[in-house]
């Protein structure tokens, strides 16, 4: 039975692009019949470019959606979103072409890599180790297939992936991610092929989500292959909550020697370039707060995902409202620019708010700031970071003999 | 290979990168100038190109801004570019007897290390000897010292080098904690720099200093009078080398049962010895004493070259495991140091450079080869022993005409005391092996080394005074 659509929030986030794409992300949308599905949607999301540019990945077939007050509707040639009160025009992705077509070996491009707004996320491989022993985060539902016939893609499958992202310029910033492996590096000891043939023959930006290693040589490592950014995601601050919702994590790697690696490796990154998940809704506001405040102390940059229940999953709790989700939002932005991180790294991640989007919901951003903004989101900005990334690289990394 | 971050502020590593387009710059100006200069007085202008050629190959061989066989090769391009010499005679004197003498002495040395003949030798001598922590001590002083005699130092110290890491290891010492760990270590980077001097072999040295006095002068030194000459310093510093190491670092163990256990083991695993090492001794055995007394008629060079010749048509050795010993790098080095000294002294600039830096102030030949051997013990703690050579023997040749004293003389005052470096790891590669094994610290072997190196310096001047003038020098 269809519940009421709440209209409490109606006009109330609208024309805010920050806080928009929150309470999207916490509600979904309908969709309208006048837009013709399946050509722009992929998947259980569809992108949205809202105001400002600011880049959303909105739930759209999951249940709740229905109880959204948000509608996509046809608009001239354009698209609208309404609240039932106001609307904003948007822009709908279009769904990537590369996704209609195949690597070498037959595999779907589309199941190597799915593009998130400026960046592509890569698995090469579905395995979690961690699913193995019954020791998974109990909210996961990401990028790794419990079910899995531990089919690795090759670096060749994921080169000729990333040569069909660059050449349709989806998106410029490889993302890699790995799942809990046995073995001391994290991960990097596997990953470490595919960011070095990635760096050799396309001028791209790689970030690399992994597990912290148990040894930092490993970080040093991660930075000299080739990794841009790195991203150790602790999901969740409160030591107890982690335990209790991160088993794997907890006792495989330990809160700890997160926080450790993640000091460290901000030490050898340039500023906004390591970043941690603290998923929202997982613990209380107050704890995300407390995680954001550490995290940017040792010049991490916080990523708040929204929880979300999977109903694949057990975990079940009742997601936070927006009007408790965007203060913490504000305190994000507020904690990453008074300790003068720099934001330009993590932007344009449509699955994500970003601190750099946040930023919305405390200031308007015009003028000098929106320019620079712009500079970044450009190509030529995207050649600059690049450039720069090399530059550094090469002055930092020294080759030594092992002892 | 491993990777390290370096951490320092982004703009200290900027400034530090660009200190070597600086460095390049800066010395490119410098050359430049010293070409655009006017020629002094008694200066031909290819002596002032020559003068500029030198100093700028002076900075690269001391700076090490690039490797010393790209400087040696760099003078090779300059000298007949700038008109010094033409073209065909400068790439002649590659052809130098020296060059081709380091050469076999180096795949003789090679096949001497690749048979395991050196390493058998050097594991009977410590076994055998080794029975006290002071007779273990004395006798890899000795033996690297005699091997030093026949290879080249460094080859020594790398070949001595695991053996004495496992003694140490064996008898328990701690690195940085004992006295007898540094004593070990020391004793072989020691024995192999005084050996070093004793002949010939012990480095390239010394048949670099003799091919830019043949070139230059046309004078030649043979093995045995080398030998002769030097063999009463040796001696002398053999004896104070182990008497500075003991009182500086007493001994501070009793019993060396498990060192004695280690060799033992080590020569069991050995085996027999081998028809290829008895063979490689015997041709090795040959060719020192060939050497030794036919050197002068039939020539250094042609005596290596044939004995290399022998090794390969008896099967002893095969050229792909023989590679590896020779050291191409110095070979081309020399080529360019020969060519720079030759270019220095047919200009008339080593004479001109010589006159001005040090014949001021020189009144005497005593004094003259009292400084040159000064100069020469200082700068080869901070400079490759060969550069020193090219840089110095040109100028002492240059020196040997107005003070009425032979060139041979001169080039002994350079060629010995380029051998003697007592005190920094980076002075000679023996020296490194030792300090690389972390029972020696740097400031130990300074402080030591100090006292080696001056005593080095006056027993050369004593040996030079009295003792030359005895064997027909002088």
């Amino acid at each position: 039975m269809r519940r009421p659509v709440n209209s409490r929030v109606q006009g109330k986030y609208l024309h805010n692009p920050g806080s928009l794409k929150i309470d999207l992300m916490l509600r979904g949308i309908r969709i309208d019949g006048s837009v013709s599905e399946g050509e722009d949607i992929e998947g259980l999301g569809i992108d949205l470019i809202l105001p400002r540019n600011i880049i959303a990945n909105v739930p759209c077939k999951e249940e709740f959606t229905k109880d959204s007050p948000y509608v996509l509707k046809k608009k001239g040639k354009g698209y609208v979103i309404t609240d039932g009160i106001d609307e904003v025009d948007v822009r709908v992705v279009p769904k990537p072409e590369f996704y209609r077509k195949k690597t070498s070996t037959g595999v779907p491009f589309s199941k190597i890599g799915i593009v998130h707004g400026s960046y592509t996320v890569i698995t090469p491989s579905p395995r979690c180790e961690f699913f193995h022993s019954n020791i998974e985060c109990r909210y996961c539902a990401g990028n790794f297939d419990v079910n899995s016939t531990d089919r690795v893609y090759s670096v060749d499958e994921v080169l000729e992936t990333v040569e069909a992202v660059m050449k349709e310029g989806s998106s410029r910033i490889i993302y890699l991610s790995i799942g809990f492996t046995k073995g001391d590096d994290g991960g990097i000891e596997f990953l470490t092929g595919y960011i070095r043939e990635i760096k050799k023959h396309f001028n791209c930006l790689v970030a690399v989500e992994a597990l912290p290693p148990k040894h930092n040589r490993w970080i040093d490592e991660t930075y000299a292959v080739g990794a841009d950014s790195v991203l150790y995601n602790l999901e969740i601050f409160d030591s107890e909550l982690f335990e209790m919702i991160c088993p794997g994590r907890a006792s495989l790697i330990g809160r700890d020697r997160y926080l450790e690696a993640l000091r460290y490796a901000a030490g050898i990154f340039p500023s906004g370039t390591v970043a941690s998940h603290l998923i929202v809704g997982l613990e209380p506001p107050g704890s995300t707060c407390m995680g954001i405040d550490f995290l940017t102390d040792i010049g991490v940059v916080p990523i708040l995902p929204i929880y979300r229940p999977s109903p694949s999953r057990a975990l079940r709790i009742e997601p936070l409202t927006a009007e408790i989700i965007i203060p913490v939002y504000r305190h994000l932005y507020n904690a990453v620019r008074k300790k003068n991180i720099n934001m330009n790294w993590v932007r344009d991640i449509s699955v994500v708010t970003t601190p750099i989007e946040s930023g919305y919901l405390v200031e308007d951003k015009g003028g000098f700031k929106g320019i620079m903004e712009s500079f970044y989101k450009s190509k030529i900005g995207l050649k600059t970071a690049w450039g720069l990334s090399t530059i550094r690289r090469k002055l930092r990394v020294r080759d030594v003999e092992e002892k | 290979m491993g990777v390290e971050i370096d951490r320092r502020s982004i703009w200290l590593l900027l400034f530090l990168r660009g200190l070597r387009p600086l460095f390049f710059v800066v010395l490119g100006l410098v050359f430049w100038y010293i070409l655009s200069l006017p020629v002094p007085e008694g200066l031909t202008p290819a002596g002032r190109n020559a003068i500029a050629i030198f100093v700028l190959c002076l900075i690269l061989w001391v700076s090490h801004a690039v490797p010393l066989a790209i400087t040696g090769l760099f003078a090779m391009v300059l000298v007949p570019f700038l008109g010094v010499l033409d073209e065909k005679e400068t790439f002649s004197l590659f052809g130098n007897e020296a060059v081709f003498f380091i050469l076999g002495a180096f795949i003789l040395a090679g096949a001497v290390m690749q048979t395991g003949l050196s390493n058998r030798i050097a594991l009977a001598i410590m076994e055998r000897f080794g029975s006290s922590p002071r007779r273990l001590l004395l006798s890899i002083f000795l033996l690297s010292a005699s091997l030093s005699f026949f290879m080249s130092e460094h080859a020594v110290a790398a070949m001595l080098f695991p053996i004495v890491l496992e003694i140490a290891k064996g008898i328990g010492l701690k690195p940085g904690r004992t006295n007898y760990g540094k004593l070990l270590f020391l004793s072989l980077a020691w024995g192999c720099v005084i050996g070093g001097v004793a002949t010939f072999l012990g480095g390239a040295r010394v048949p670099l200093a003799v091919g830019i006095l043949r070139e230059s002068t046309g004078m030649t030194i043979d093995f045995l009078s080398y030998t002769v000459s030097v063999f009463p310093l040796v001696v002398i510093m053999l004896a104070v080398g182990y008497t500075v190491l003991t009182w500086f670092f007493p001994v501070d163990i009793d019993d060396v049962g498990r060192a004695r256990e280690v060799l033992s083991r080590r020569i069991k695993n050995m085996g027999k010895v081998s028809y290829r090492e008895y063979a490689v001794g015997f041709i090795l055995l040959l060719t020192v004493l060939a050497w030794m007394f036919l050197g002068r008629t039939l020539g250094l060079a042609t005596i290596a070259l044939t004995s290399v010749v022998s090794l390969f048509v008896l099967r002893l050795v095969r050229w792909k495991d023989i590679e590896e010993y020779v050291n191409w790098g110095i070979i081309l080095m020399y080529g360019g140091a020969i060519t720079l000294g030759t270019a220095l002294e047919r200009s008339g600039a080593g004479l001109w450079l010589a006159n001005t830096i040090i014949g001021e102030w020189a009144k005497s030949p005593y004094v003259l080869v009292g400084v040159l051997s000064f100069i020469t013990l200082l700068l080869t703690e901070g400079m490759s022993n060969a550069a020193v050579i090219a840089v110095l023997i040109p100028i002492g040749i240059g020196l040997s005409e107005k003070f009425s004293v032979s060139p041979a003389i001169v080039t002994y005052s350079i060629a010995v005391p380029a051998g003697l470096a007592f005190s920094l790891p980076m002075s000679t590669p023996a020296n490194a092996i030792a300090v690389s094994s972390n029972y020696l610290r740097v400031r130990d072997i300074m402080k030591a080394g100090v006292i080696m190196s001056t005593t080095a310096w006056i027993v050369f001047n004593l040996v030079a005074i009295l003792y030359w003038p005895l064997v027909g020098m002088g």
